[in-house]
């Protein structure tokens, strides 16, 4: 996580056409956007498409940051707006392919329970793509309710809302792992 | 188990390292310093605003004058008072909420509720002044103003696009529908400056409905635009 103020610095500079600050940025906001797109179940692959197309959309849209406004909801709603992009186009094509046989759907992977939950996707997994990306902007990338409201489109109730299904949904699935790590202990 | 536990957990997973392969950072910092040049950052949101409103009222004002402004002398002095200033508070928030749809990151107003707010807004303030129920030619004068009000809200629209096209909209979709609901605004501005028919079906139908048409065809182009894109 990085000091607001020091992004903002980087972000003007950035706008000036320092090339060490577009280079900082995008050593310091690489790996969290890279993040972003695992976490909402992109591949590994996809997942660097999404980073290049969204750090090539930052360039252009560079001129649209305001210093003083908070950075992180900057970056993300275009993030967000280039995932959300890429799966619209995404499901074009595969609407119009035809599978030669039925897939069954991948099911979530269950939480390791030797080792504990180390996986933030694995751990992520089951909730709905709106919650996961509450989830890891809010307690990954750090942002606070306001600024995930600014980069989701929505107000911060909603947020608050979506948090608070999203750790129902992670108490109901972790209580069950500690029961089955109980009982297999238990019987171990 | 508690919150503070799930927390725990996710901040232990969100500790492990993610790693980027360093050749993908050096790829992208590349590419962006190819074309690294300064750039000059947008006006501030409340200049932005306030040059779309002065768009509106004169696209309204041109319009009006081109036409006459038969409405507006016809008015008493308690329906100017109402009328012109709920229709400047419409206008303003609609002018911030779509600088906030062209950027990124920036707080906003639900569109769907600004263009329901608004046009509901507009048909109480006009329920509240004009009594007149009859109904002369109420169709033939109404399709006359609602095509005069949309037809005035296309040079508003453009001229917003124009001052407006350095942003950019994350939900095109959103940003096409308050565009309109601005649009429909200027062109209802306008009816009110020009329409001497103060019947009261007439008034609330036919000149309040040029705001959602008027946005929902915003909404249209901006949905035409993402599938082109």
């Amino acid at each position: 996580m990085h000091s607001e103020s020091d992004l903002e610095i980087l972000m003007a500079r950035y706008q000036q056409g320092d090339y060490a600050a577009a280079t900082a940025l995008i050593h310091q906001l690489g790996p969290q956007l890279h993040r972003f797109f695992l976490v909402q179940s992109a591949g590994r692959g996809d997942a660097d498409d999404l980073l290049q197309e969204t750090w090539l959309r930052i360039h252009e849209v560079r001129h649209t940051y305001r210093t003083g406004e908070p950075v992180l909801p900057w970056f993300y709603a275009i993030a967000r707006h280039i995932r959300v992009d890429h799966y619209r186009r995404a499901l074009r094509t595969t609407g119009r392919e035809q599978p030669l046989e039925e897939v069954p759907e991948p099911a979530a992977a269950p939480p390791t329970a030797s080792g504990g939950i180390t996986d933030l996707q694995d751990l992520l997994a089951p909730l709905p793509a709106s919650q996961r990306e509450v989830i890891e902007m809010l307690k990954i990338a750090g942002m606070s309710l306001e600024e995930v409201a600014r980069a989701t489109s929505s107000t911060v109730g909603s947020v608050k809302q979506k948090a608070h299904r999203a750790y129902a949904k992670l108490r109901e699935r972790l209580s069950g792992v500690a029961l089955n790590e109980g009982r297999a202990g238990g019987f171990g | 188990m508690r919150d503070r536990e799930i927390d725990a957990i996710l901040n232990q997973a969100a500790q492990a390292p993610n790693d980027v392969d360093p050749a993908l950072l050096a790829s992208i910092a590349n590419s962006v310093g190819r074309s690294l040049t300064p750039v000059r950052p947008l006006p501030p949101a409340w200049a932005l605003a306030g040059g779309l409103v002065l768009i509106s009222v004169a696209v309204a004002l041109a319009g009006a004058g081109r036409l006459g402004f038969y409405g507006i002398q016809k008015m008493s002095v308690l329906d100017r008072a109402l009328i012109f200033p709920a229709l400047g508070l419409l206008l303003w928030l609609a002018a911030t909420a779509s600088v906030a749809e062209m950027i990124p990151g920036r707080r906003r107003v639900s569109p769907p509720i600004l263009l329901g707010a608004g046009s509901l807004a507009l048909v109480t303030v006009f329920a509240i002044l004009f009594r007149d129920y009859h109904t002369h030619h109420f169709v033939h004068e109404g399709i006359a103003c609602l095509s005069a009000g949309l037809l005035h809200a296309i040079p508003a629209a453009l001229a917003s696009w124009v001052l407006l096209r350095r942003g950019f909209a994350v939900n095109p979709v959103a940003a096409g529908l308050v565009a309109g609901t601005l649009a429909g605004l200027a062109g209802v501005t306008m009816l009110e400056l020009h329409c001497p028919n103060f019947e009261a079906p007439h008034v609330m139908l036919w000149h309040t409905a040029v705001v959602p048409m008027s946005g929902a065809a915003g909404a249209l182009l901006g949905w035409l635009s993402n599938r082109r894109a």
